[in-house]
């Protein structure tokens, strides 16, 4: 085969994906860091080399409510995805008509719009006529109906719960395939060592999916970092401003404030810990890559 | 397992099954029942599980043009703008990803590792820190607030992953199969066309799947770019429907539903090829 024009080839297939990415991603991404250094006013820029956009953001009040909402989304969220994704991933892995129907089902609300999802859930929240307040209320559980997206204090981690909701199931079904994969010998081997069901999957399945556990560990925080429909439907931010997020407060500052300066220092700051996840994401599956570039 | 045990571990199970069921299930039951729902009935205390008398009201009233709801938007066009934007970027994407997974796939080229590597990374980055940039962006190329601009650019976020799940695919296809055609006078092109690509069907279906879906399902982007009424999509008009809260919530709950319909007729009908695309590259971002 001809390798010369078959690297000339290979070049012009892959041009218009790279083009692509260069265009709306890199781009991007380039612009929005030149931005952040450059002093705006009324969207109409007025001078580069300047750190006041940093300045402004860190001046602002809300700066420090809005990275601690943003800790409480990513971890809190991702913490407790793959755990319980763990346990439901765990019990999906067992041999049994109910959850092979189950890892198929299980999966709707990941492909829901997350339009679709926050107005199912909103209105399961509501403060009046919301089926989870009226249910606790009636069952004696608590005395007044609970407003879970009005409330200060519940608001972040009620989001949480939904987000939970939506990308649990995915996390699951991964951990489940890496379950199943595990070596049955090693498990009967175990078991012949009079090891229980707990000791079998601390000392056997835990160790045997590690890596798919670290990997989608760091993926699921990329993603709930990426999701923004779904708080910015169900609260706006609100009440307050109370669970307002690194994502919801860049489209906020960006179209509504148009404050142009500080949305995109702002949008530096997640560019930034993005990068530091994606090496994290990177350092993880390295073993990985390499296979994959060696297939 | 001990065999008195059987029993036990059966109910355990079932148990267990169900309410994971439930959990998945009930948010968009609720959701579905409201739909059929009165007004009235919405705002009763205590609140009842199957609708009173199930009524299609709802469904009617998003769709007749002299109803209140449907004055600021207008739902057959904004159908039709999804469908226009997610149809014609999922041609787009499986097309030229077909191109490039297969030079990523069978043709050896200095940095072909890294590039991919790069494409997959660059999907990481596809969130709100880009929404200020692509606004100014597209403003700048004269698309905003058009269905092309939306085209253009989902295109662009979706390429990365389809172009993996293609290449991916064409790996495990035997490179004997095209030599062979090769060597019988097919010219590479022919090759690709009437060898490989049937047999990468499977993983075409599933890279188109998972892009309509989520081009379908996108709002963050079309909420910035699209303006006038006539070019916004059917996420952009269920989310406006929060002023519906309270007051008319069975509209929320018809408009939630056909938002929801293509996507769940294509995770029942696809479910395999779902599933497999999950598996294989989900991982990767």
């Amino acid at each position: 085969m001809n390798t010369s024009s078959d690297r000339w080839l290979a070049y012009f297939m892959i041009l218009p994906v790279v083009a692509a990415v260069l265009a709306f991603v890199i781009g991007p991404t380039w612009d929005v860091a030149t931005l952040s250094l450059t002093q705006v006013v009324m969207g109409q820029e007025r001078g580069f080399g300047t750190l006041n956009n940093f300045r402004a953001l860190a001046a602002d009040p809300m700066f420090a409510l809005v990275l601690k909402n943003t800790a409480i989304w990513i971890l809190g969220g991702t913490i407790l995805c793959v755990m319980t994704g763990l346990a439901v991933g765990t019990f999906l892995a067992i041999d049994s008509k109910m959850t092979t129907g189950l890892r198929a089902l299980i999966l709707l609300p990941w492909v829901l719009p997350d339009v679709v999802t926050a107005m199912a859930w909103k209105w399961m929240l509501h403060g009046q006529v919301g089926v989870i307040g009226s249910t606790l209320q009636s069952a004696g559980l608590t005395e007044q109906q609970i407003s879970f997206l009005g409330d200060p204090d519940l608001v972040m981690w009620t989001l949480v719960v939904v987000l939970i909701w939506r990308k649990m199931p995915l996390v699951a079904l991964i951990l489940c395939a890496a379950i199943r994969s595990v070596p049955n010998e090693q498990i009967e081997a175990s078991r012949m060592d009079g090891a229980n069901a707990f000791e079998r999957f601390r000392f056997v399945v835990i160790p045997n999916i590690a890596f798919s556990l670290t990997a989608v560990t760091v993926i699921s925080m990329i993603w709930i970092t990426a999701e923004f429909a779904l708080p910015w439907i169900m609260t706006g931010g609100g009440p307050a401003n109370t669970s307002q997020i690194m994502s919801t407060y860049i489209y906020q500052q960006s179209f509504e404030f148009f404050s142009w300066g500080v949305a995109s220092a702002m949008s530096v700051v997640n560019l930034v810990m993005l990068m530091v996840i994606v090496a994290l994401y990177l350092y993880v599956n390295r073993k990985s890559w390499a296979t994959g570039a060696a297939s | 397992m001990n065999e008195s045990a059987r029993p036990f571990y059966w109910a355990f199970i079932s148990l267990c099954g169900i309410v994971i069921a439930v959990y998945v299930l009930f948010p968009i039951f609720w959701l579905f029942l409201a739909s059929f729902k009165t007004a009235e009935e919405l705002a009763q205390l205590p609140i009842g599980f199957w609708p009173q008398e199930a009524t299609l009201q709802a469904y009617r009233d998003l769709f007749d043009s002299g109803s209140q709801s449907s004055q600021l938007l207008n739902w057959p066009t904004l159908i039709s703008n999804s469908f226009i934007i997610a149809v014609t970027s999922t041609i787009i994407v499986v097309i030229l990803g077909t191109l490039a997974g297969y030079a990523f796939a069978r043709l050896k080229f200095p940095g072909r590792d890294l590039i991919l590597g790069g494409l997959l990374v660059s999907r990481m980055f596809q969130g709100a820190a880009l929404l200020l940039p692509t606004y100014r962006l597209m403003n700048s190329l004269g698309l905003q607030d058009s269905l092309l601009g939306l085209i253009l650019l989902y295109s662009a976020f979706g390429l990365p992953f389809a172009t993996w799940i293609i290449a991916s695919s064409l790996r495990e296809i035997p490179v004997e199969l095209e030599e062979s055609a090769m060597m019988d006078g097919a010219s590479r092109l022919q090759a690709m066309v009437m060898v490989v690509l049937p047999l990468a069907t499977p993983a075409l279906i599933t890279a188109a799947m998972w892009h309509f879906v989520g081009a379908w399902s996108e709002f963050a982007f079309a909420s910035i770019l699209l303006e006038s009424s006539a070019n916004k999509t059917v996420t952009i008009g269920l989310a406006s429907f929060v002023e519906l809260f309270t007051l008319e919530f069975q509209k929320v709950g018809a408009a939630a539903t056909l938002v929801a319909m293509p996507i769940m007729v294509v995770f029942f009908f696809g479910q395999r090829y779902f599933t497999r695309g999950l598996l294989a590259g989900a991982v990767k971002g």
